[in-house]
């Protein structure tokens, strides 16, 4: 048993090593000369504003839905004018930025891991080396950047909506002006609730550029690994997404509470 | 079973090009328990066309994969320029990769470019060209060269097997290498179309005076293209001389490859 465990730590542990040295050679490139702005600027429109409408539907959704099953619970116990307070804190604080970073984990992360495996599957990236240009720097550092800024942005855009469906639901059953509905919603948000929360997002960006370009700029050759590449991109940034959840949850409730 | 070593002429013609631009001696390369390369020799010299013949997975393309130092060799020399290429820097190998073409098996065109931003990626990022105007003229007169300037704007995927050939080979010389590596410019390719990339490699290289490595196992290739032929055999080179020399040689192992 001690035998065919010993296989599987060591493939672990080569993995963890090979992703330090990735990352070093993301932040290298980084502040290497000759950014590539228009690939950067690309990446973002790609990644930031064809995934708007997914997340964008998505999280008015989630907001309709969520004020759907809470009204009744507030109702019970008359406390149903809190509901644009608890939606805000909810949605601001966790529901938003965890199910928009794993939609993007889903779009974004299987994404770049297909493209850039499929790239090295047809040996698109070896001949980018050979030829003397860089890859790291061409591929990944604007893909990593681009994830890094598009995320927390979708995540803004996704509360708002949020919020709005939200007021919707709030109005099926309801009578409450839009006016009042936003000024509970915005009053009830604070610097607590909003920093962290906008915070963890940039590393969730992080992570889902991060893990796709790791994945897919390391496939193996063959097209089955293309796929493989993109699965585990996904798999591996929304387990990373929670672990960061918890972390930057914990760390907020000791420095801020 | 190991052929003799067949030096076909003490005087190669081809040799008299120039002076040695690629230097191998005792090559040895293994991945796991299999030796790929055993004891490679093979100098290349400036401005002549070498093709290496062999059997699929004899280590024709882990030689040329040695020579631009995406894999490094167990043991031996291997120089290029005179430069040892185990020991260059990142930076210094970066810099000597721009002096070398790289002709992909299936031509490894970027598939989300266009044909156009295909010739451009290497004149920005390799020569870091600025001026819009020369980055155009070049890119017009490489395509002119392939027969390829009505497929400027056309995608990758828009092309026949052959224009894709084509259209890595303009991408590969845009830069104007001093050494060309071709894996296999022919596969996949129907007679006709392998003769004419074949023309066009050695139009290419007659034009731009490059010096040519040449890896393939179709034989009409290595007939128009060669100055000299290598045949290597499980690892080894078995035998080398001009196209007709091994052609009529007496000797089984390299009657087989012709």
């Amino acid at each position: 048993m001690a035998e065919q465990a010993a296989p599987a730590w060591k493939r672990v542990l080569e993995e963890s090593g090979d992703q330090v040295i990735f990352l070093k050679g993301f932040f290298r490139n980084m502040f290497r000369g000759g950014f590539e702005w228009s690939e950067f600027v690309r990446q973002c429109y790609e990644i930031g504003y064809k995934s708007f409408t997914l997340v964008g539907t998505t999280a008015f959704i989630m907001g309709l839905v969520l004020a759907l099953q809470l009204r009744p619970t507030l109702v019970d116990f008359g406390a149903e004018s809190m509901l644009p307070r608890t939606l805000a804190v909810s949605i601001v604080r966790e529901i938003g930025p965890v199910i928009t970073a794993i939609i993007c984990a889903g779009k974004i992360g299987s994404g770049i891991g297909a493209e850039l495996g499929s790239m090295k599957v047809t040996e698109q990236i070896d001949a980018m080396d050979i030829s003397g240009a860089n890859p790291m720097q061409y591929l990944v550092v604007t893909r990593i950047l681009a994830t890094t800024l598009m995320v927390p942005l979708l995540t803004l855009l996704g509360d708002v909506l949020g919020l709005i469906g939200g007021f919707l639901a709030t109005n099926i059953s309801g009578n409450v002006s839009a006016t009042l509905y936003f000024n509970k919603c915005i009053a009830s948000i604070g610097f607590v609730d909003f920093v962290p929360a906008f915070i963890k997002t940039i590393f969730f960006g992080f992570v889902i550029g991060f893990i796709g370009c790791y994945k897919g700029y390391n496939s193996n050759r063959g097209t089955e690994s293309v796929g493989l590449s993109a699965n585990s991109a996904v798999v591996a940034a929304s387990l990373w997404i929670f672990v960061i959840d918890a972390i930057v949850v914990q760390i907020s409730n000791i420095l801020l509470y | 079973m190991k052929a003799a070593k067949h030096t076909a002429t003490e005087e190669k013609p081809a040799q008299k090009k120039g002076g040695v631009i690629i230097h191998i001696k005792g090559l040895k390369k293994s991945f796991g328990e299999k030796d790929v390369l055993k004891n490679i020799n093979l100098d290349v010299h400036k401005g002549e066309n070498v093709v290496v013949l062999g059997r699929s997975g004899s280590g024709k393309s882990v030689t040329i994969q040695c020579i631009v130092g995406q894999t490094y060799p167990d043991e031996g020399e291997l120089t290029v320029f005179d430069e040892d290429v185990a020991s260059l820097t990142e930076r210094q190998l970066r810099e000597m990769r721009t002096r070398i073409g790289f002709l992909f098996q299936g031509a490894a065109l970027y598939d989300s470019m266009t044909v156009r931003e295909n010739m451009e990626f290497p004149l920005t990022r390799v020569l870091k060209l600025k001026d819009r105007a020369e980055i155009d003229r070049r890119v017009e007169e490489m395509l002119d060269n392939v027969g390829l300037l009505d497929a400027i704007d056309k995608m990758p995927s828009d092309l026949s097997g052959g224009m894709r050939k084509r259209a890595g080979l303009a991408r590969t010389l845009i830069v104007q290498p001093e050494i060309m590596l071709y894996d296999e410019p022919t596969t996949g390719l129907d007679p006709a179309t392998s003769r004419e990339i074949s023309k066009l490699i050695l139009d290419m290289q007659k034009k731009y005076k490059t010096t040519s490595l040449i890896i393939t196992h179709d034989m009409d290739c290595a007939r128009i293209t060669s100055d000299r032929v290598v045949i290597m055999h499980e690892g080894e080179y078995i035998a080398e001389g001009t196209f007709d020399e091994l052609k009529n040689a007496n000797d089984d192992l390299i009657c087989s490859f012709f």
